[in-house]
């Protein structure tokens, strides 16, 4: 199903040979705001992203980049177009618990502690909780002393920590993760890019990142998808060949910020 | 705090030693074992308590001392307006014919209340559950809060009849609206991204009720309970005034039948006090659930 999903569609949209984990095809999403009026999201977006690669979705707020995001995890349909995930429906992949998504509000339990936050998805899908793997998660994100922690007596970074580790407890196919640092200052931001790109080099899950932030988007993904305007439209895709792992370091490399300069360059554009 | 606790604690081991009527001895008898310090500290904060309680408190006072005044001034007889020190006489002399009629309108007003919450939760979850239930609990809840409760009471009468049933009735549906309003939009309430996480992990209604909505309406119905805890008592009272055969409703109704005013404005002072601690109760209650629960 997916490599016949992959012949059909245009070459330009999926160079590679993998089979797509996730894929829109010609996805377009209108919300109706009053009566007759409505307002396109996104139109036609052609979008796949192999087993196992991290793309990061780029664009201004407003463009319905995180659309797409809510569209793959089944919390939005789109009106016209196909939304696939591992070749079917993304319920189905919801329905066996094998998704994780964090956004940018953490969302945790306020009465739970940074355990029973990242236990959750075992008790919501009715499974006993190991607590092997939740400790060994709470350690991955580096809050191993913060257990019994509610969410009010930690740190904003400590929180988006707390709602990955939880995204990733039942060791999901893949991961959606929509502006997960967005309500962060700039140097918790930095740091927890740095985080994640370790804990994902740790996992290797198929991870789709929606971010307005460039340098986060060069220093994480494999590929990264600019999308631009109103309705939102894939503008460009950027091959990230950056060598991993990818440390404080690449952050002065002069090839990094002509990528970063070169995708500013191109939001700007769309800005206008 | 601690240290008021180990000055109340350290003030009988200083008493232990023989002291005298006068206040000479008591300063020896402390230095002997450095107890002064203790004693001190004691009075310190005992002070401070006070002066805090006054500060904040004074209106209570001033209310008191303006009742006094007012009924010496007006020389108005002891029928029309008892003087405070009539009625705090009576309250503080004859707690045996106070007590059981508190303790009717006490337990009146907890059951009432009682069941107001389970009533109320029930409603609010079955309007969650049901868009048809909501058709039929919603307006009923509406005119049930907008007639009012005096007016109900001949029709509850007619209904249930006379005594307790009748004013577990009042306070009940008293109890109830606050406490359905607050749980439905407790359980509406919840943040859109942690609903979508939810929805992310396929969870079922059950499930999402119990570890998702019901917590998070934790502090709203505990606001609604805070909101009603007060009025259980006076409603309670009201019903045991019209219809109730126990209680400090009919203690009110009978003393001012037997012409004993003290009685009567001492009943009131009754009720004041207790519904204030209802009041109290309620919000620490509030407090701890809101601490607890966001």
């Amino acid at each position: 199903m997916a490599a016949t999903g992959i012949s059909e569609s245009p070459a330009e949209a999926t160079p590679r040979t993998t089979p797509a984990a996730l894929e829109l095809r010609g996805a377009t999403k209108e919300f109706r705001l009053r009566r007759s009026r409505t307002v396109t999201a996104l139109a036609s977006v052609d979008l796949a992203v192999g087993n196992g690669e991290f793309v990061a979705l780029l664009g201004p707020s407003g463009c319905g980049k995180s659309t797409v995001l809510r569209m793959l995890a089944g919390l939005d349909t789109p009106t016209r177009g196909e939304v696939l995930v591992n070749g079917g429906a993304p319920a189905e992949l919801v329905r066996g618990h094998r998704l994780g998504i964090a956004f940018q509000e953490h969302a945790l339990l306020p009465w739970a502690t940074a355990y029973d936050n990242v236990a959750l998805p075992f008790r919501v899908a009715g499974r006993p909780v190991d607590a092997d793997r939740v400790n060994a998660l709470l350690s991955l994100v580096g809050l191993e002393g913060f257990t019994d922690a509610r969410p009010r007596q930690l740190s904003g970074g400590m929180r988006q920590r707390v709602a990955i580790a939880r995204a990733l407890v039942l060791q999901p196919e893949v991961l959606l993760l929509d502006e997960p640092f967005g309500a962060l200052d700039a140097v918790t931001r930095r740091r927890m890019n740095f985080e994640l790109a370790r804990i994902w080099a740790d996992q290797q899950i198929t991870t789709l990142l929606v971010t307005h932030d460039v340098d986060e988007a060069v220093l994480l993904a494999d590929r990264v998808v600019v999308l631009t305007g109103r309705p939102g439209t894939v503008r460009h895709v950027e091959d990230i060949t950056l060598p991993r792992p990818r440390d404080k370091a690449l952050t002065r490399d002069a090839e990094f910020h002509d990528i970063v300069d070169r995708l500013t360059a191109l939001l700007d554009e769309g800005a206008e | 705090m601690s240290r008021s606790e180990s000055a109340v604690v350290e003030g009988p081991s200083a008493g232990q030693h023989p002291v005298g009527p006068g206040d000479g001895t008591a300063p020896r008898a402390d230095a002997e074992d450095g107890g002064k310090q203790p004693r001190r500290a004691l009075l310190h904060t005992l002070s401070r308590t006070l002066s805090r309680l006054l500060s904040r408190y004074w209106t209570v006072l001033a209310l008191v001392a303006a009742w006094a005044v007012w009924v010496r001034t007006r020389q108005l007889n002891q029928i029309v307006a008892p003087t405070p020190a009539a009625v705090f006489g009576d309250v503080l002399g004859h707690p045996g014919a106070y007590l059981p009629d508190l303790g009717w309108t006490l337990l009146n007003a907890a059951v009432g209340l009682a069941l107001g919450l389970v009533l109320g939760v029930t409603g609010a979850l079955l309007v969650w559950a049901s868009p048809l239930l909501s058709g039929l609990m919603t307006p009923m809840a509406l005119i049930m809060r907008s007639v009012p409760v005096v007016a109900m009471i001949p029709v509850i009468a007619r209904v249930v009849g006379f005594g307790i049933t009748a004013v577990l009735t009042v306070t009940t549906v008293v109890s109830f609206f606050p406490v359905f309003v607050m749980a439905g939009s407790g359980l509406r309430a919840a943040p859109a991204a942690t609903r979508d996480v939810f929805t992310v992990l396929a969870a079922t209604r059950l499930t999402r009720l119990r570890l998702l909505l019901l917590p998070h309406a934790v502090p709203a119905v505990l606001v609604g309970l805070r909101l009603t805890a007060s009025t259980a008592v006076l409603s309670a009272m009201l019903a045991e005034y019209l219809l109730g055969t126990h209680g400090l409703g009919l203690l009110f109704a009978r003393s001012v039948t037997f012409m004993d005013p003290a009685r009567a404005w001492g009943t009131a002072l009754v009720a004041t006090v207790v519904s204030v601690l209802c009041f109290v109760g309620a919000r620490a209650a509030e407090r701890l659930g809101s601490a607890r629960f966001s």
